[in-house]
């Protein structure tokens, strides 16, 4: 827990968050293939193990493939290959990413402005659900097409991130305004909020492999176009079960394009403009912005 | 009392078996039945879920008008997606009808109707979950027995008193927007005006939540040593029914579907 320090203390304003900070944070993103990139010091054995396993472990899977034989109720194991083979070499890089963070702990501000956040998300949830039924009817002479309009749902997870950035931020704003917009009431139920933590896993398995470092424009985009992966797949899962491939494709190219554009670029814009009005002051994201 | 308007109580009983079961054991109920249903599109396990869920519904405190209440949405979500996927389904068996390019076979209608019946039985136990608690109950008991971190269940709890207000606040932010001659028609004009809005909005929660969490900490909340509780949540042996509930719901359902031979992992 927190030593309880105040956040408003002047001196707080002074204190850069940590020096093993790279001065570039909010800068473009080069991607480091878990930290390889990243600054001296976070190349450390609980870094690299992670992330070696799980690719490892992920290379061995999809190479062998999984035995077709024991099938789980009717469907061969080997048809789940691939996905185990990615889950796995992502649970490997998050854990790298998660565990070579500096573990700020969040203060009691973090907090409560990402819990605002969340509420505001579930807000703006609430807003588009409403509207949801005439965008969705205005494509409904092609379905798959639906998929441009799931970035709003995404954008909280994202500007959680980029506002707060401390591990678990994505996360923790993504399932709170997903539990709001289920406390209110919308047409997809109980199950918007599984819906809300595998939205915000996806930004923030993005946002751990990077370190926790990028929090800029490029990380942005990365986070959204995570975020749109999990529900193009989410959605074609759960409730287009029977789409043809071909529709399934155009759905997660759909959502993905639409967690660029709406949670990245949105997210982005929204993180930048709110810090030069000065009311990200007390939190990290507002801190970078001053010293530009 | 309820933080967010989910509307009047008077066609609640809460003292029934469900309503007044620790909101931990619901969630856990909610969780479990959303979970498995989730895994297989099929007419079976669905409906079995569904007609076992609607049989344990006296115990749950929620009027037939109170369930319809706050129910139709998923209704009105669920319907459609059905429906699309009857049209749009891929084809199989029989065709029943044929207009130009839709064709509805036995095989799309049946995806259809399973598709419907897993979100209405999906969503019945949420809606129920809901209805019948209170978010300061839900906290309480997150916290304290699901031992989730204490301070972002509060602040969570916190947060979501702010959401009457933001309703306001985003309406008064219209008006005066409106006042300055700001705010077009259109689709294209509202969207441009609503994300302009939505800056405002942010800025003004943010602003309002780092006050709100200077008094917080000002009155000791998130300082280190043990917390106290003012409200305590119990677990009962009584909620320990409702989770085996849960339980069998989908293991009946589940069997069902898979005795049935219609059962089938949704993944691949």
């Amino acid at each position: 827990m927190a030593a309880p320090e105040s956040p408003h203390a002047p001196a707080r304003t002074a204190s850069v968050p940590s020096p093993d900070r790279s001065p570039s944070d909010g800068g473009e993103t080069a991607r480091p293939p878990a930290g390889a990139a990243a600054p001296a010091g976070a190349l450390t054995a609980r870094a690299v193990v992670p992330a070696a396993v799980g690719l490892a472990l992920a290379a061995t899977v999809w190479a062998v493939g999984l035995p077709a034989g024991p099938s789980l109720f009717g469907s061969s194991l080997a048809d789940l290959t691939v996905p185990t083979a990615i889950l796995l070499a992502l649970t490997g890089l998050w854990l790298a990413g998660w565990t070579s963070t500096t573990r700020e702990t969040w203060r009691v501000v973090d907090i409560v402005t990402a819990s605002v956040l969340g509420v505001a998300g579930g807000f703006l949830f609430v807003l588009w659900n409403l509207s949801w039924p005439v965008v969705s009817g205005a494509l409904a002479a092609f379905p798959p097409a639906s998929g441009i309009g799931v970035g709003i749902w995404l954008l909280p997870g994202v500007l959680g991130a980029l506002v707060i950035r401390k591990p678990g931020a994505a996360l923790y704003t993504e399932l709170l305004a997903a539990v709001v917009s289920a406390l209110v009431g919308n047409q997809w139920g109980f199950s918007t909020v599984w819906y809300g933590f595998l939205e915000g896993l996806g930004p923030e398995v993005l946002f751990a492999i990077l370190l926790y470092r990028r929090f800029g424009l490029g990380a942005s985009l990365g986070g959204g176009a995570a975020a749109g992966v999990v529900v193009g797949l989410l959605d074609t899962f759960v409730y287009y079960p029977t789409f043809s491939p071909w529709f399934k494709s155009v759905y997660i190219v759909a959502a993905i394009t639409s967690g660029v554009v709406i949670a990245g670029v949105g997210s982005w814009a929204l993180t930048r403009a709110l810090a030069r009005t000065g009311a990200l002051s007390s939190l990290a994201s507002g801190r970078d912005a001053r010293r530009v | 009392m309820t933080v967010l308007s989910l509307g009047a109580d008077r066609d609640l009983r809460p003292d029934a078996f469900v309503a007044r079961a620790n909101p931990v054991a619901k969630l856990v109920v909610a969780l479990l039945v959303s979970l498995t249903l989730l895994l297989t599109v099929d007419v079976v396990t669905a409906g079995v879920a569904l007609a076992l869920e609607a049989a344990v519904l006296p115990w749950c405190g929620l009027s037939a008008a109170g369930l319809l209440r706050r129910g139709w949405i998923v209704v009105a979500g669920a319907v459609p997606a059905g429906l699309v996927t009857t049209w749009l389904g891929v084809d199989s068996g029989e065709v029943l009808l044929a207009v130009g390019p839709v064709t509805v076979t036995q095989g799309s209608l049946l995806a259809g109707c399973a598709i419907t019946l897993r979100i209405l039985s999906v969503g019945l136990p949420g809606v129920v979950l809901l209805a019948t608690t209170d978010p300061t109950d839900l906290a309480d008991a997150l916290a304290q027995v699901a031992r989730l971190p204490h301070r972002f269940v509060l602040a969570a709890l916190a947060a979501m008193r702010l959401f009457a207000l933001m309703g306001s606040e985003w309406e008064s932010l219209g008006a005066a927007r409106r006042a300055r001659g700001i705010g077009d028609d259109g689709v294209v004009g509202r969207a441009r005006t609503a994300s302009g809005q939505v800056l405002a909005l942010l800025v003004l929660v943010i602003r309002r939540g780092t006050r709100l969490a200077m008094a917080m900490e000002a009155r000791g909340f998130g300082a280190p040593g043990a917390r106290t509780w003012a409200r305590t949540s119990r677990v009962r042996r009584s909620d320990l029914g409702v989770v085996l509930a849960g339980v069998v719901i989908v293991t009946v359902a589940t069997v069902a579907g898979i005795l049935a031979g219609t059962w089938h992992l949704a993944l691949t």
